[in-house]
């Protein structure tokens, strides 16, 4: 290691920043080892680069280069300000974060039923010393980022079911970048912990305002347990100088099933790392994500299954729309330990190039070790079939009004297999919108 | 309505249509038969837009515009109509929303406002009333799971929703049992009108019969070697396609 890379400033300033912070990051004097510790973890590998193979198509140099600084509040925003974002008809528990920060103004969380908590992740934090900055069952939290999340989270939100609980409303948690100053970042870690037997659906917001540049780090840890079911939707729609992160550790017990629906429609880049652990019989997880990098958008979806033992179940599909010089990558890894027997296993991906200027790569990993077991993968990368364009301009539909129906059709197969129709409805209309054309057809959701 | 002139095209590099004369006055109906590889299919795409087929002479003269010059939606948008001999699947945007998009363009395209959702409605029941198609079909993606029949079945309703001045129609009549030939041929006898005329490219005889064409042109080898009234059906039938060489020799002596 050169002399140079051992005093990297980037690091120097996360450093101070951390030292600026600390005392006021929640958490019990534990916690704050915890911090500590992952500070270092941090440290020393500093941001991952395209050296590193997890991040071969993705360069975090622009985010590096910049000294992002964390808020030490949330700006004052306007309700109004989210007007734009909410589905239209979508009924739900809101959690409100700005800046990093749990805004109870913004937030509605009223009527929640008995056996549901959903709060503040630093208030839970400060009242219970003996809560950890770091889910006890995620045994492991891989990559740099997360632990910078880790050391640096500012908030979050904290939802715990217990055992037998039904949320029957879905719960809206926003994740507001203000965009009040530059150079920003904002660090938020959910931690959900699902009692036997009981159910939810979460649906993370990420929504970036104005046109400042700005870093979000997401981290959700995901404990389920024995039968409990978690539908959990991501909808990243960071402005166009966020640098959106993100990453889910889900750790599954017996019976339990996790159905994660991914929209990536925004910011200037995103990575998102999906992982799953199955650690139970007949533990089931679905990964369905739909991303569309668009102008000069660069998104890349790294997802990890691990089936750990024998008979879990896991389906993943995605679809990539890739215009303009947008640039996509997906790598799908499934591992299938040496006791996971009867391990069933699907995944798919799918790409559409809209542009000779867009570029995909897209990778199905797979990682056998068991011999009785199921797995089965496919990827595809295809334009739109210029018949089925020539049909519709046939009937009087625009060269670009055809191109944006076609493209709408393509993603609008696994956007239906969501079930929450007001999402549905939004997230094609904003697909919608990002295509030429294709506002137009916007009645098309 | 149509008038094709000395009308060459090829297809990479290759002559499929080698001077084709045609004119179709407004009302008629004209059937153009041949056999396989005559040309029939390259006819069609030509006149609907396909972009694959370069033309390298001749002109078409459609209502008094030159119809090689406009683009496939412009030409949908003064009224001309293919019927696909494959039609195309796509999930996820119903029939119904298609036609409503289509019949928007075109009334934008002529500076008229949006069609009234009712209107547009008791518009679509009574169509698919009359292709024997259910408003659950039509609710369903564009073709969406369709049999053949059905999709024929489906061009003609949207035919008939989007009242087009000239209809083109390529092998809509190809792989259908007698019922939907059925609704395929009123489907066109409904159209008819002094105001409409219609193309029927066919291989059959069958679809003639219940459709009575104004004149049959016979295609072959890039041109039209002979044209005639509906009883040029029965002549093709009895005598197939096998002497028509014989014919073209003559012609051109």
């Amino acid at each position: 290691m050169s002399a140079a890379e051992q005093i990297d400033p980037s690091i120097d300033h996360y450093l101070a920043e951390f030292s600026r912070i600390e005392r006021d990051l929640p958490g019990s004097d534990d916690s704050k080892r915890v911090r500590s510790t992952e500070l270092k973890r941090f440290a020393e590998t500093g941001f991952p680069t395209v050296r590193d193979e997890e991040w071969k198509y993705t360069s975090l140099a622009a985010v590096e280069k910049r000294r992002f600084e964390i808020n030490d509040e949330s700006a004052a925003i306007d309700k109004s300000a989210l007007d734009a974002f909410m589905p239209k008809g979508f009924e739900a528990h809101r959690l409100v974060l700005v800046d990093g920060y749990f805004n109870a103004g913004l937030s509605d969380l009223n009527d929640l039923p008995a056996g549901v908590t959903v709060r503040s992740f630093a208030d839970h934090l400060r009242d219970n010393a003996g809560v950890g900055v770091k889910a006890q069952e995620v045994d492991d939290e891989p990559g740099s980022l997360a632990a910078m999340n880790a050391a640096f989270f500012t908030d979050g939100a904290y939802v715990e079911t217990a055992s037998g609980a039904v949320l029957e409303k879905p719960l809206h948690i926003i994740c507001v970048s203000s965009g009040a100053h530059d150079d920003r970042m904002t660090q938020v870690r959910h931690r959900y912990v699902f009692g036997e037997n009981s159910q939810a659906t979460i649906v993370e917001h990420a929504i970036g305002l104005g046109d400042k540049a700005y870093f979000a780090n997401v981290v959700t840890e995901a404990v389920m347990g024995r039968n409990a079911q978690l539908k959990r939707v991501r909808l990243q729609e960071e402005s166009e100088r966020g640098y959106h992160v993100s990453a889910f550790f889900g750790q599954q017990r017996r019976d339990s099933r996790i159905f994660n629906h991914a929209f990536d429609l925004g910011g200037r880049l995103a990575r998102i790392d999906t992982n799953s652990r199955l650690v139970d019989q007949n533990a089931e997880v679905h990964l369905n994500g739909v991303f569309v990098p668009t102008g000069r958008q660069h998104m890349d979806n790294h997802t990890m299954i691990d089936h750990d033992t024998e008979h879990s179940i896991s389906r993943e599909q995605y679809k990539g729309v890739l215009a303009g010089h947008g640039r996509g990558v997906f790598n799908g890894k499934i591992l299938i330990r040496k006791d996971a027997q009867k391990t069933d296993s699907d995944l798919s991906v799918d790409a559409l190039l809209l542009s000779d200027k867009a570029e995909v790569d897209a990778k199905p990993e797979l990682e056998i070790y068991a011999d009785d077991v199921t797995a089965g993968h496919g990827s595809t990368v295809g334009q739109l079939d210029e018949d089925a364009v020539f049909y519709l301009k046939s009937r009087g539909i625009s060269e670009e009004g055809a191109r944006a129906v076609l493209t709408y059709s393509f993603a609008n197969a696994l956007v239906e297999q969501l079930g929450i129709a007001p999402i549905e409805r939004y997230v094609e209309a904003t697909l919608l919108k990002k295509l030429p054309g294709g506002e137009a057809f916007a009645d098309l959701a | 309505m149509i008038s094709i002139k000395n009308l060459h095209a090829e297809v990479e590099g290759k002559p499929i249509l080698r001077g084709v004369d045609l004119e179709i006055p407004d009302g008629e109906v004209h059937a153009i038969m041949g056999p396989n590889g005559s040309g029939k299919s390259t006819l069609a795409s030509i006149l609907a837009g396909r972009e694959e087929y370069e033309v390298t002479q001749g002109s078409v003269t459609y209502k008094g515009q030159e119809l090689l010059e406009m683009d496939p939606d412009e030409r949908a948008c003064e009224g001309v109509f293919l019927g696909f001999q494959y039609p195309v699947e796509i999930p996820g945007v119903s029939n119904l929303y298609l036609l409503r998009a289509a019949l928007n363009a075109r009334r934008k395209y002529h500076g008229e406002p949006e069609i009234d959702a009712v209107d547009f409605m008791q518009m679509a029941q009574e169509k698919i009333d009359h292709v024997g198609m259910s408003m659950e079909m039509a609710k369903r993606g564009v073709n969406e799971d369709f049999s053949g029949g059905e999709k024929k079945r489906n061009e003609i309703f949207q035919m008939l929703m989007l009242e087009p001045n000239l209809a083109i129609l390529d092998e809509t009549d190809s792989g259908l049992d007698i019922d939907a030939l059925k609704v395929v041929s009123d489907g066109i006898n409904r159209l008819r009108s002094p105001e409409r005329s219609v193309v029927l490219v066919t291989h059959y005889k069958r679809l003639l019969e219940h459709c009575v064409p104004d004149r049959i042109h016979v295609l072959y080898q890039g041109q039209i070697v002979r044209s005639g009234g509906p009883e040029l059906a029965d002549t093709l039938e009895a005598e197939g396609y096998a002497n028509l060489e014989t014919d073209e020799a003559a012609a051109t002596s």
